[in-house]
């Protein structure tokens, strides 16, 4: 487009200037010419400058690989999940109105080490104070926020995504988010869900119909499930956009389990929002999502505990390696990137702080102790699997920050753990690692 | 007196002396000897540990019978009897005899690169199942823990190489090893062992593993050398598992195939189980071992249930997660028997399948399930 304007300018100038090219004035003459062209060149430049892409999108390049842009420059996704809820307190704590803004506190620490986004499973019911936040970590910090929705996943009896009066009403309360949060600068993009996919195989919150149930073949129901599913997430991520074109829109799934239904079904979402716990490596997930499903790749959960189950005892060491490992292939794996599938966006760690609610999220009593008790066995983090009955996953004990039951300003005092520093340092320089590096203090 | 004090303190700083010369001996020399002959002077392990069905092993370290060098090999004598019910036998070389990891002993062998040893059948066909280089544990454990196998003897004697170039051998107590078990050996075994040495060979580069060639069996029939995963991996409520591996209740091929009965009694409280075909056995990812089956495009086999309409939830390949993952991971399920030999199939089309130690899995619960089933599997393959 540039050439054919200079193009354009430079022959009514050069037609201009041999017209008069005999008379007296043709030096001024095409002085002034020259400087009409000038200026009309650079009214266009800043022109166009002002109309470049604003906004948040996916691009695509000749090398197939994939970047998020934001307002016109690539953005890596360097973010962290985010639900501060205090000691004594469980996950119905409106931190949102919390008058100590414990995202003050959070944003300026988050910005040190480096984070530019947090990810938010769900906006409260209150806009205002919803707004406040989002402005709050932008304008102070620069940090931006990815809003999530539940999609009604937690739904009492479960989530009937095969019911239409069920999916308006996701449908209705995702898009009143989105219209009320689109114009916030600070909105990075959306994402739809978390694992909900695992209810399509029946193993969390199973749901059905009649037509699935009249289906004998349990592997027939599970594809139609995962049909309906990802249709709803489909419509859905259209209407997202019709809404808002600005902002990218994330499918919240569990692992890589029914991309190849989402592949067929569910086309019109930007990026896939992975939720993965696979210790020090991701395996070959990013090029395994090039086969199923081609999109960009945001790790929206992953992470690592930091107490060792096996020991009995705080591993700060080993929260800090698993990470570490843990952005090193996010990092192999951006666009550009030599070795890598070039897909994935970058990641939002689980978590910022730790939660003492979990363990026992009844017990209000409970909620002021910070269980060591483990509640899950995954193999992948390998260091405390020797623990009884293999149990090694300390729900509580995921934050990259530490919290004290010391009040500090009416907050528990922010400790940052081990994992901070050698994240921060590795976001500084981040020098990629062989995946099977040993374990090295 | 004084010259008795001088003599004895320099016996006292001589004998030290000796014994770290001799320590340091493997990192400078060429060749450090296992066993050569009986009573060699260079004999640095002892035969002693005897694991599993140990009454089912026979051992002569002196048999003068055609021996590959010197005048003697060790004859072992396997009978697969399972006098201790565990099905399986094998003897480790240990320093000193019957150390198991218990005591310091051992050498450091750093810049050895290879084991090597002679061994023959007495009619070949016998199958070793797996050679071990250290792997001992305990207070002292061996510094690494290197496996190769299993091999298939010939009646003539012929030599084998344990690649040890990059592991970590500062300390062996366990120098070498060999298991073998009942259904590779249905009928037992006698075979001959003979010069075993650590060798310094500095043109030996790493071993990388080789990209196996299809078919590449997990199970084929009960003895079959062909058969590259063991069937280790009991999870959930195991003690509802009754596993027979060579079943001759109509097999689909060969001669035997898997019997597998779950009660579901739900006896550890978990509500499911189900079983992971490992390598080597009982590795959830904490041993560097495995295969690399990226040839391979699909895995299939064949399965049964006694009465039809057995409901197994998930026919897997891989997921194993640990210090060393599977590289990948495809599943079938939940699947629904017939009463007839079917063949199903696990695409692994797109799937990293280079790095799989995990070959193959299925699980079972007690919802689906509330009376048990018995099902049968049988030719599971990667193709």
């Amino acid at each position: 487009m540039w050439i054919t304007i200079l193009k354009g300018l430079l022959s009514i100038w050069m037609r201009s200037s041999l017209n008069k090219s005999n008379s007296n004035s043709f030096r001024a003459a095409g002085y002034r010419h020259f400087l009409l062209v000038a200026c009309s060149l650079l009214f266009l430049f800043i022109l166009s400058a002002c109309q470049l892409k604003q906004g948040v999108y996916i691009q695509k390049l000749k090398n197939q690989h994939y970047r998020l842009i934001v307002n016109g420059s690539p953005y890596i996704v360097k973010g962290v999940c985010y639900n501060p809820i205090p000691i004594g307190f469980n996950h119905e704590y409106d931190w949102w109105a919390d008058p100590n803004k414990p995202w003050i506190v959070d944003g300026k620490l988050m910005k040190e080490m480096g984070i530019n986004t947090i990810r938010i499973y769900e906006s409260n019911n209150d806009p205002e104070k919803v707004k406040q936040v989002i402005g709050d970590l932008y304008k102070l910090y620069g940090i931006r926020t990815l809003m999530g929705d539940w999609l009604g996943f937690w739904e009492y009896p479960c989530p009937f995504y095969g019911d239409k009066a069920f999916q308006d009403k996701v449908k209705s309360q995702v898009l009143e988010m989105v219209n009320l949060y689109k114009d916030e600068p600070g909105i990075l993009g959306w994402i739809l869900g978390n694992e909900n996919n695992y209810s399509c195989l029946g193993h969390v919150n199973p749901w059905s119909n009649e037509e699935i149930d009249k289906e004998p073949d349990p592997q027939k129901q599970k594809v139609m499930r995962a049909s309906i599913y990802y249709s709803f997430i489909n419509d859905l991520a259209d209407e997202v956009h019709k809404a808002d074109p600005a902002h990218p829109v994330g499918l919240g799934n569990g692992e890589l389990v029914g991309l190849e239904y989402a592949n067929k079904f569910c086309p019109d979402v930007d990026f896939i929002a992975c939720i993965i716990y696979r210790g020090k490596t991701f395996g070959n997930l990013f090029k395994s999502i090039r086969m199923t499903f081609d999109k960009p790749v945001l790790l929206a959960e992953f992470g690592a505990d930091c107490y060792d189950a096996y020991l009995k005892k705080e591993d700060q060491n080993m929260q800090a390696f698993f990470l570490q490992s843990q952005w090193n292939q996010i990092y192999e794996n951006l666009a550009n990137s030599k070795k890598g599938a070039g897909n994935c966006i970058g990641g939002t760690l689980f978590e910022w702080t730790d939660e003492w609610w979990k363990y026992n999220p009844d017990n209000p009593q409970d909620w002021k102790v910070h269980n060591t008790e483990s509640g899950w066995s995954n193999g992948s983090y390998y260091f405390d699997i020797r623990a009884e009955g293999n149990k090694n996953m300390n729900e509580e004990w995921f934050g990259i920050v530490a919290l004290s039951p010391e009040l500090e300003n009416g907050l528990n005092k922010r400790i940052p753990r081990k994992a901070y520093y050698v994240i921060r340092e590795f976001w500084k320089n981040p020098v990629l690692k062989k995946a099977r590096d040993r374990k090295v203090f | 007196m004084r010259k008795l004090l001088v003599v004895l303190l320099a016996l006292g700083l001589m004998f030290p002396a000796i014994a770290m010369a001799e320590d340091k001996a493997a990192n400078t020399a060429k060749e450090f000897v296992v066993y050569l002959d009986k009573n060699a002077r260079d004999n640095h392990y002892i035969p002693s540990g005897w694991m599993g069905d140990y009454g089912d092993i026979k051992m002569n370290d002196q048999a003068a019978d055609n021996p590959h060098n010197g005048a003697t090999s060790i004859q072992f004598i396997y009978s697969a009897k399972k006098s201790q019910n565990q099905g399986w036998a094998g003897v480790y070389w240990q320093n000193p005899a019957n150390n198991w990891g218990n005591k310091k002993g051992g050498f450091d062998l750093t810049g050895m690169t290879k084991l090597t040893f002679w061994a023959r059948g007495a009619k070949g066909g016998e199958i070793i199942q797996k050679i071990m280089v250290g792997g001992i544990k305990g207070t002292y454990p061996d510094s690494a823990e290197v496996e190769m196998g299993p091999i298939e003897l010939t009646d003539s004697w012929k030599q084998y190489t344990v690649n040890l170039v990059g592991k970590d051998i500062s300390y062996l107590n366990g120098a070498f090893g060999w298991t073998t078990t009942a259904d590779l050996n249905p009928e037992g075994a006698t075979f001959y062992i003979d010069d075993v040495r650590f060798e310094a060979d500095s043109a030996l580069k790493p071993e990388t593993k080789k990209q196996q060639a299809m078919p590449f069996y997990v199970y084929a029939d009960r003895s079959s050398i062909a058969n590259h995963f063991i069937p280790s991996g009991w999870m959930g409520d195991y003690g509802d598992i009754k596993y027979d591996g060579s079943s001759k209740e109509d097999a689909y091929l060969g001669d035997t195939c898997i019997k597998i009965m779950y009660s579901g009694k739900a006896t550890q409280g978990a509500r499911w189980a189900g079983i992971f075909w490992q390598n080597p056995a009982n590795n959830w990812g904490g041993i560097d071992a495995g295969f690399d089956l990226s040839k391979a495009i699909k895995l299939t086999f064949w399965a049964r249930g006694a009465k039809g309409g057995e409901r197994i939830e998930e026919f897997k390949v891989g997921g194993i997660m640990g210090e060393f993952s599977d590289s990948d991971s495809a599943n079938i399920g939940p699947v629904i028997l017939n009463k007839e030999w079917t063949q199903y199939t696990i695409d692994l089309k797109g799937k990293d399948m280079s790095y799989i130690i995990g070959g193959f899995c299925w699980s079972a619960n007690v919802d689906n399930n509330p009376e048990g089933f018995t099902f049968y599997l049988d030719e599971i393959k990667f193709e």
